[in-house]
């Protein structure tokens, strides 16, 4: 297998409830400006091939939006296709994008997510048609909610391990205090665990501060093989090359229920990781690894993360987050950008934005109030529905 | 499919910086529209369930191959790519996970009416083997996991048939 893929160049903007100025089209633009401007590019010349990565066609109104977008940004007439995996949309398609490229189909790809799924349809409107990526025969027709089965999972939890609300409080806290020191984060918050505790109930345990955001971004990544970027794009040089050098993809049953006896935790991410780790070259991931964005579409989903990710025995995710393993200081800083709760999460763009973050990291670009010292290995993991669909990615500076 | 011209966006207010990239782009307008479908919609091979409902009978779905018990049926047992048998079950189980919804997605009429918070339950029905989500109705009881509960029956009128049941206390 050729060596892994690099990232040749990223932009993003800034995240935010609503980009009122901005249609989706917009949005792209902005995040590619941004590339350009990084990767010290004035064009997409010699740019081969382009990934169209969003989760909705309804909040937009518009079907076929990936050949759209792929033309706003002048793409055309090279090839392009569009992936889709709810939640893990942006990180499957950085995923089939590393295929692209060690497959030899190109050397460089333009992978650019995006979203709107803030303010532009009503937060009722929002919630159904969230509703109708669980199994709509089932789930959403009795009104169940995503809220709601991450809520019965994190219960199971607490009642198989004794996990408590004050867990899941740390990292919903934590997150938000991250986003303070990130300047595209969406709603940074200097909160307490008990600010998180006395908001009001969405689906219990869960309330309204254990829930991530709806958001309004767009992002991208140029990955390519090294000569390819060294041949091309005039900012690699710059800075210690960062390979792409992990992938791994699990899923698992749709509902909740035909998962039983397994429902504390996400059997779809355990083997995407084991199989991340296997082709990184990582055995001990919690030494191993410096710095991760984890998948906290709700704030105890990091504690069960933590365990599916093999960092810690399961049911002990509760008190090591608690205990600070994974704030900023701690062994293993997770969620430096903010993560879902903090930066925000459109969803098309949220497994690209945490490859940034982590991009960022490995270069040391990022905000020294939450740059992680001499970060070497960075990981992503990123979900769909209750992880029906999970993927890690794992990324490695190589000075 | 309608349009109606709903707002000039002002953002002339912003602090823009001497050289704006979009400078020729700063009025924006928002319009609303609106999109809704009608679907003409096959339960296809589940349909059965949905049927005896009416009937006040619950049926899942039992695979010869593998004795795997499904409620919700599964046509096709994924395990062996098998056509299932339908299995009645006595509508009896226990609670095993919950939670307490305060917002409602509205999804349908149904799910409109409903009176919250409500409590989305996971029940293992007894001779099943994976659990079945529905809303259980156990107003100012103490839930706990192993609670006992059946299925409560109604004769409708229903805007989805998976209205024709929902949880009770035993």
């Amino acid at each position: 297998m050729p060596s892994a893929p690099v990232i040749a160049a990223v932009g993003c903007t800034k995240i935010a409830s609503e980009h009122r100025d901005c249609n989706i089209r917009d949005l792209l633009a902005d995040a590619l400006l941004d590339l350009l401007a990084d990767a010290g590019l004035d064009g997409l010349d010699a740019v081969e091939h382009g990934l169209a990565s969003y989760e909705s066609d309804h909040f937009n109104m518009q079907m076929t939006l990936g050949a759209i977008l792929h033309d706003t940004i002048g793409m055309t007439p090279k090839p392009g296709v569009r992936i889709e995996g709810g939640g893990a949309t942006g990180a499957l398609a950085l995923r089939t994008a590393w295929a692209h490229i060690q497959s030899g189909l190109c050397d460089s790809i333009l992978v650019y997510g995006v979203e709107k799924n803030g303010r532009g349809l009503s937060s009722r409107t929002a919630n159904q048609l969230f509703a109708l990526s669980a199994d709509v025969d089932w789930e959403t027709a009795i009104g169940g909610t995503y809220t709601g089965f991450y809520a019965a999972m994190m219960r199971a939890h607490m009642a198989q391990y004794g996990t408590r609300e004050e867990h899941f409080a740390h990292v919903a806290a934590r997150n938000r205090r991250n986003a303070a020191f990130n300047p595209i984060a969406q709603k940074p918050m200097n909160i307490s665990i008990e600010d998180v505790l006395r908001s009001r109930p969405v689906a219990e345990p869960y309330k309204l501060l254990d829930c991530s955001l709806l958001s309004d971004g767009a992002a991208c990544i140029l990955l390519a093989s090294e000569a390819w970027a060294r041949e091309h794009v005039p900012a690699f040089e710059s800075r210690p090359p960062v390979f792409f050098t992990g992938t791994g993809c699990g899923t698992d049953t749709m509902r909740l229920g035909d998962r039983y006896p397994h429902i504390t935790n996400f059997r779809a991410k355990q083997t995407a990781a084991q199989a991340a780790y296997a082709m990184a070259g990582i055995g001990d991931p919690l030494r191993e690894i410096d710095v991760a964005e984890l998948y906290d579409s709700y704030s105890g989903v990091e504690i069960q993360a933590v365990e599916d990710l093999g960092w810690v025995q399961r049911g002990e995710g509760g008190t090591a987050v608690a205990g600070g393993t994974f704030d900023l200081d701690g062994a293993l800083p997770v969620n430096t950008s903010g993560g879902l709760l903090g930066r925000g999460a459109p969803v098309g763009a949220t497994g690209i934005l945490q490859a940034i973050e982590v991009a960022q990291q490995l270069w040391g670009l990022v905000d020294e109030r939450r740059q992680v010292a001499d970060a070497v290995r960075g990981l992503t993991d990123t979900h769909a529905g209750i992880a029906s669909i999970s993927v890690v990615n794992i990324f490695e500076r190589r000075d | 499919m309608s349009d109606k011209v709903s707002s000039l966006i002002d953002i002339t207010e912003r602090d823009w910086s001497a050289d704006d990239f979009w400078e020729n782009f700063r009025q924006i307008e928002r319009i609303t529209l609106e999109l809704s479908q009608r679907y003409h919609y096959s339960l296809g091979k589940q349909s059965r369930f949905f049927i005896e409902l009416a009937n006040r009978r619950f049926f899942a779905t039992a695979c010869a191959g593998c004795g795997q018990v499904y409620a919700p049926p599964r046509p096709l047992c994924p395990a062996c790519l098998q056509p299932s048998e339908w299995r009645e079950l006595t509508g009896e189980g226990s609670l095993e996970t919950w939670s307490t919804l305060h917002f409602s997605p509205g999804t349908n009429a149904d799910v409109a009416a409903l009176q919250r918070p409500y409590v989305l339950a996971y029940v293992l029905l007894d001779g099943a083997d994976t659990l079945f989500p529905h809303l259980l109705r156990a107003e100012g009881l103490c839930l706990r996991r192993g609670l006992r509960v059946r299925v409560a029956y109604n004769d409708g009128p229903v805007s989805h048939p998976i209205h024709l049941m929902c949880f009770v206390p035993a």
